[in-house]
């Protein structure tokens, strides 16, 4: 594949990024849950 | 009642579910956009770089419109819910991901095939303005204050903010830009794409869509959480000032 | 301080504390604004001209630096001496442009481009190419393709 190391790096930081935020989203939920009541989340 | 550690957690079954038929079209995606599609007769390779780039500018419209829905929802209800203005405010966090990315990935594919990362073109100059202006909406968030006060100042950002949009997206057709005309959503609705290529650009738009859902339905509870945290801290606080007070 | 008792949450403070690091994110932002809008405006100042719209607009003319959008014609791409020389052409009318180096990108014949630069009697000395592609897409080796039409292919669809 001409030019693979531009291609590569475009899918690498487009999933690396939103891969990134995604884990910080999911971990950061968990944290804040673990602070709240069943009845401060209604979609438990 | 403290949760278990198994609902601690912003997810849901359904979100769970979603999750796994995100991973499975990221990874069909991955697949069409590297290997099954064909190259382009003029960009070759290059042309790959697009199925990660148009839908990811596609993700940011949607959110920064969302973004304005909420917040007019928000202000035009006689309610005035503070949760409008988490779904307005998670919208814009991930908008602000992937226009990020957008820029990016255009600037790589902008190299390869324009011979130059950047020009200050009218595309690639609404769309950074775009960028900036919601990162500092972002800011505007924090700034501190009641919940209310957060929800109406930035309420007031994202209904101007959103106005970019089409300024973005048509500033192909009101100046002579360097950067070619969207392929789908055009004025003439052409779409001049070969099968495998319009197949997977319609993938990743789907693709993207369904992960936009993904997050957007986690980043909404966290910051329904944040808030709930927040406000109890406050609780604690004034109670605990109460009972030094009775002490007294 | 007020400790009566709240009817929602809606009206507590998320924070209390005034937060420095958000409004220097937001000074931060007011000003990249400002950069980026001035940065294109002030690219904007070289007027963008279609090979066809020399001498004929205004602004278009000998004396300043202008950008030139046309199609690379086909057989007429020369590289030599580190020079590349080619005919820019649009809505029938054409123009020499000589550009000291290698344009880069996807830069070939029947491909659109914009030329940075002045022009020289007749020709255009041009110090910048941008290339330009179109929102066509067709795949490659595709069976109505064969290699030999390629360049074909290319033409038909940068001229549409």
């Amino acid at each position: 594949m001409e030019h693979a190391s531009f291609i590569i790096a475009s899918y690498v930081l487009t999933f690396g990024s939103i891969a990134a935020y995604a884990a910080w989203v999911v971990r950061r939920g968990r944290a804040m849950a673990r602070r709240a009541t069943r009845e401060e989340m209604p979609w438990t | 009642m403290t949760p278990t550690a198994a609902h601690a957690t912003t997810g849901t079954p359904a979100t769970r579910r979603l999750g796994a038929v995100v991973a499975v079209l990221l990874a069909l995606l991955v697949m069409s956009g590297l290997w099954w599609s064909a190259e382009d007769v003029v960009q070759g390779s290059t042309v790959r770089i697009m199925y990660v780039h148009v839908p990811s500018i596609w993700v940011a419209y949607m959110a920064f419109a969302l973004t304005a829905v909420c917040s007019g929802a928000y202000v035009s209800g006689r309610s005035r819910s503070v949760a409008w203005d988490r779904v307005a405010g998670a919208s814009a966090e991930i908008g602000v991901l992937f226009v990020a990315v957008s820029l990016v990935t255009g600037s790589l594919w902008g190299r390869l095939t324009w011979g130059t990362y950047w020009v200050w073109d009218a595309r690639l100059t609404s769309t950074a303005f775009l960028f900036i202006t919601y990162v500092g909406y972002l800011a505007v968030r924090r700034l501190g204050g009641t919940l209310r006060q957060r929800a109406r100042r930035s309420s007031v950002i994202a209904l101007l903010a959103v106005l970019e949009i089409p300024l973005v997206h048509f500033s192909v057709e009101l100046w002579r830009s360097l950067h070619q005309e969207a392929s789908v959503a055009n004025p003439n609705a052409r779409v001049e794409l070969d099968g495998l290529m319009l197949f997977t650009l319609m993938l990743g738009l789907a693709t993207f869509t369904a992960l936009f859902v993904w997050l957007l339905l986690h980043r909404q509870r966290v910051i329904l959480l944040e808030d709930t945290v927040a406000d109890r801290g406050l609780d604690e606080a004034i109670a605990s000032r109460r009972d030094e007070a009775g002490a007294r | 301080m007020d400790l009566t008792p709240r009817t929602d949450g809606a009206g507590v403070p998320v924070r209390r504390r005034r937060r420095w690091a958000p409004m220097v994110v937001v000074a931060l932002a007011l000003v990249a604004g400002g950069v980026v809008v001035t940065k294109f405006l002030t690219s904007a100042i070289d007027y963008y001209c279609n090979v066809d719209e020399i001498g004929v607009r205004d602004g278009c003319d000998g004396d300043r630096r202008i950008r030139v959008q046309g199609i690379v014609r086909k057989d007429t791409l020369e590289k030599k001496d580190g020079t590349t020389a080619f005919t820019l052409e649009w809505n029938g009318k054409s123009i020499d442009v000589s550009y000291l180096g290698d344009p880069g990108g996807v830069f070939q014949e029947c491909i659109p481009v914009v030329a940075h630069g002045r022009l020289d009697g007749a020709g255009f000395d041009s110090d910048r190419i941008e290339v330009k592609h179109t929102n066509e897409y067709q795949e490659k080796n595709k069976s109505r393709f064969d290699e030999a039409n390629e360049e074909a292919a290319a033409c038909s669809v940068s001229e549409g």
